[in-house]
């Protein structure tokens, strides 16, 4: 048979492997296990970054109407992933640093990095350069709901907390308490010092 | 009674010298002979070599023109790509050897890659069908003839590339040292016509097997060898089995 390549109707092109029915069967043979979960993991991670989804959770292969449908459903071969191999994929993409557990102590619902923190922290101290917030003080809510949208619309703040970490560890970034909460001030500098 | 050769002890002479000029004649004769050969060779290799450069690029690029050449030298004896030098004078004259050892290249690449999916066993179709995908068009078609002739090629690497056949005619390219067993190769054979699909009950129905020695066959196909992998959703929940090779993918 052959396996045609599938646009969905969000516009995203599905690799040929989606439509192969064992794509969606967990496998008992090792290595053709592990090919299956490096191809799950680049299909879960560049359908996020597509859709700039940045949450997946054993519960949607469970449910439909979630986000995740167009990849984890099949119904042109009438197929789906089912949640224990989805959960089997989620750990492997832990274990690989790709993905971490949120919130911490469960396992069901990961946090996806499409982008690794240091990636992200580079584009959030670039977006801060480039539109003129060096060292003034922000809160995190003007950064991931900023009034014109970037690249830093919606990321979860959990992740942003990550992000700047990083840059506070180069002095790129130092984090000041605001009246509500936390806040951040972007200093100039260079990568990787 | 007069008598051919005479009597008397002149007619031994006699007879002795004939028998001299006839061995000279005759000598004299396989010695034209000889020549004339020799003359004939060098004018063929000549002309053949003449031949395959004046049409070197038409058999590079040409399938259909480099299969007739092929089958012209193979009806005289002659194999392109032998001789004593590395890659033969003949292989050297028509750039054919580095044509060929190109492919064979662009062949270890396609089943490399692949063989994570599919264990190792990839159809000539298919394989062809990414050949000339891979090549582009400017470096003109290829055909399954060329790619069975590269992976002779191939063998003195020790490798394993074999071309196999399996039942119903179809040819398979196996890229690791790895035996088919008969039940493997009737397993693939049946998954070929049925797109890549094979289970249980299709084995018992079409090849009459029981259902231990269908189970048996698929397991280890699945288990140890990698060959096929496992569906839990077929209809009705059936269990299904599926050998990738016989499948055909988009990169």
């Amino acid at each position: 048979m052959t396996l045609p390549m599938h646009t969905t109707s969000t516009g995203f092109l599905l690799p040929s492997i989606h439509s192969a029915p064992p794509f969606f069967t967990q496998q008992p043979n090792p290595a053709t296990q592990a090919t299956l979960t490096e191809y799950w993991t680049k299909l879960i991670l560049s359908y996020a970054r597509f859709r700039r989804l940045f949450t997946l959770r054993v519960e949607d292969a469970e449910t439909t109407g979630g986000d995740w449908d167009e990849v984890l459903r099949n119904p042109r071969i009438n197929r789906k992933l089912p949640p224990s191999h989805l959960q089997y994929i989620i750990s492997q993409m832990v274990t690989k640093d790709l993905a971490v557990h949120e919130p911490a102590k469960q396992t069901r619902s990961v946090l996806l990095y499409w982008r690794l923190p240091e990636e992200w922290a580079e584009v959030l101290h670039e977006w801060a350069s480039s539109t003129g917030q060096l060292n003034t003080i922000m809160t995190f809510y003007e950064i991931v709901e900023p009034p014109i949208p970037s690249e830093l619309s919606s990321l979860p703040i959990s992740l942003l907390k990550k992000v700047i970490v990083i840059l506070t560890k180069t002095a790129r970034a130092q984090v000041i308490a605001v009246a509500d909460g936390e806040g951040v001030r972007f200093l100039p500098g260079t990568p990787g010092r | 009674m007069h008598r051919l050769g005479g009597v008397g002890i002149a007619a031994f002479d006699r007879q002795k010298l004939s028998t001299q000029s006839y061995a000279q004649l005759s000598n004299q004769l396989s010695k034209t002979q000889i020549d004339n050969l020799q003359a004939q060779l060098t004018l063929f290799r000549e002309s053949l070599l003449r031949f395959a450069s004046t049409h070197r690029e038409d058999i590079r690029k040409d399938p259909n023109f480099r299969h007739a050449f092929q089958q012209m030298c193979s009806n005289i004896g002659v194999d392109p790509l032998a001789g004593p030098r590395k890659g033969g004078w003949w292989a050297e004259a028509l750039d054919l050897g580095d044509w060929q050892y190109e492919l064979g290249v662009q062949i270890v690449d396609v089943c490399v890659s692949s063989r994570e999916r599919n264990g190792g066993l990839i159809e000539m179709n298919e394989l062809v069908r990414i050949l000339t995908k891979l090549r582009g068009l400017e470096a003109g078609a290829i055909t399954e003839e060329d790619v069975v002739r590269s992976i002779k090629t191939l063998k003195p690497l020790g490798a394993g590339y074999e071309v196999i056949e399996v039942d119903g005619g179809k040819k398979m390219v196996r890229s690791v040292v790895k035996q088919l067993d008969q039940d493997q190769t009737i397993v693939l054979a049946v998954a070929q016509t049925h797109g890549g699909r094979v289970d249980e009950q299709m084995l018992v129905r079409e090849k009459g097997w029981t259902e231990a020695r269908a189970q048996a066959a698929l397991q280890n196909m699945l288990l140890r060898d990698g060959l096929c992998w496992l569906d839990e959703q077929g209809e009705g929940n059936t269990v299904l089995y599926w050998v990738p090779s016989a499948m055909q993918w988009d990169p």
